[in-house]
């Protein structure tokens, strides 16, 4: 089956894509720290400043999934600068819903980003996840946190509205 | 000791420079940097800036041996999380040796804290070295979370040919 297409997505799609950002959540075993709404994805994705650009996998709908959906695959991602070396690509998400894997969509969504002209992308995976970090690593990417020892750090509203305050 | 907080213009960008150099530095990384002034100019100052910077400065009579007021800065961008919605990502905080332990670098951490809340940002994320003991232990008091330790997250990068690579089928 390579019947399918990428594109842009489309303010219309901002339900898909919470659809499939939870089932990568749930898959990650973190679902319930989802609380972004289509509200949000449509605001802060269509607007005069986006805060992220997305691509979407389409198939027909002869081809759509057993719950009836034709919106199969994404990549969430944002532009970032390295005080180093300058613009990075940052891929926030990335996923292929599970029966559609294996027919190079993940690979060709690789590709679209590649030729964003950036020299280099950052993403995140949890240790846990083996074959994820396996698929990148035999593919030439450096897990930064095992060999040069970063730590990813994070700070929530409620305490940086203390920090404000201090 | 005086000293006040202001976003970065065009004309700091020569001591950002001088400073993200010497935090390279302090990291063990200098042989990294390969983003000059001009890149700063460009890529911070343009319509669409890639990031945004605040810088800290003293008054003269405090300027140092070099004659530089200022002392320290930090970098920082909106980001997204699919989890949370609207973030800001505090890529460099950074003051000079001599003007540490005078709250400066708090100030500019909550300066981005204000900025990113004013944004409608719901978490403030960065990254520090695990041997940074002293940094680790600041940030820790302010209420941050080590993200790696308690939910395993690794940062990745992929560049250069490994980037080819990856978007080959």
């Amino acid at each position: 089956m390579a019947n399918f297409i990428l594109r842009k997505a489309e303010p219309n799609d901002v339900s898909d894509i919470l659809r499939m950002i939870k089932e990568l959540a749930k898959y990650e075993e973190m679902e319930e720290q989802v609380i972004l709404t289509e509200k949000d994805l449509l605001e802060d994705g269509f607007g005069d400043h986006p805060f992220y650009h997305c691509f979407v996998a389409e198939v027909p709908k002869e081809k759509q999934s057993a719950d009836g959906f034709t919106l199969v695959a994404f990549a969430m991602y944002y532009f970032t600068y390295d005080p180093w070396i300058g613009k990075l690509l940052y891929l926030e998400d990335f996923y292929v819903m599970e029966e559609f894997r294996g027919f190079g969509m993940g690979s060709h969504i690789l590709k679209l980003l590649s030729e964003t002209r950036c020299s280099s992308m950052h993403f995140i995976v949890a240790e846990n996840n083996t074959s994820s970090i396996e698929f990148y690593k035999r593919r030439g990417a450096s897990d930064l946190s095992r060999e040069e020892g970063w730590r990813l750090f994070s700070i929530d509203k409620e305490d940086l509205k203390k920090m404000t305050k201090k | 000791m005086e000293f006040s907080i202001r976003a970065a213009n065009l004309e700091d960008c020569k001591d950002i420079a001088r400073m993200i150099l010497e935090l390279s530095e302090y990291e063990k990384l200098s042989d990294r940097v390969k983003v000059t002034q001009k890149d700063l100019e460009q890529d911070g100052f343009s319509k669409n800036p890639f990031f945004h910077g605040i810088v800290a400065e003293v008054p003269e009579q405090h300027r140092t041996a070099d004659g530089h007021v200022k002392i320290g800065y930090s970098l920082y961008f909106y980001s997204y999380s699919s989890w949370k919605g609207r973030s800001v990502y505090m890529e460099d905080l950074y003051v000079m040796p001599e003007f540490r332990g005078k709250g400066i670098g708090k100030a500019l951490m909550s300066k981005v804290a204000q900025l990113g809340l004013a944004a409608g940002c719901k978490q403030l994320d960065f990254t520090v070295l695990d041997w940074n003991k002293s940094s680790v232990d600041f940030y820790m008091s302010q209420g941050c979370a080590d993200i790696t330790a308690d939910l395993g997250l690794h940062c990745m990068r992929c560049e250069g040919d490994a980037m080819e690579r990856l978007a080959q089928p």
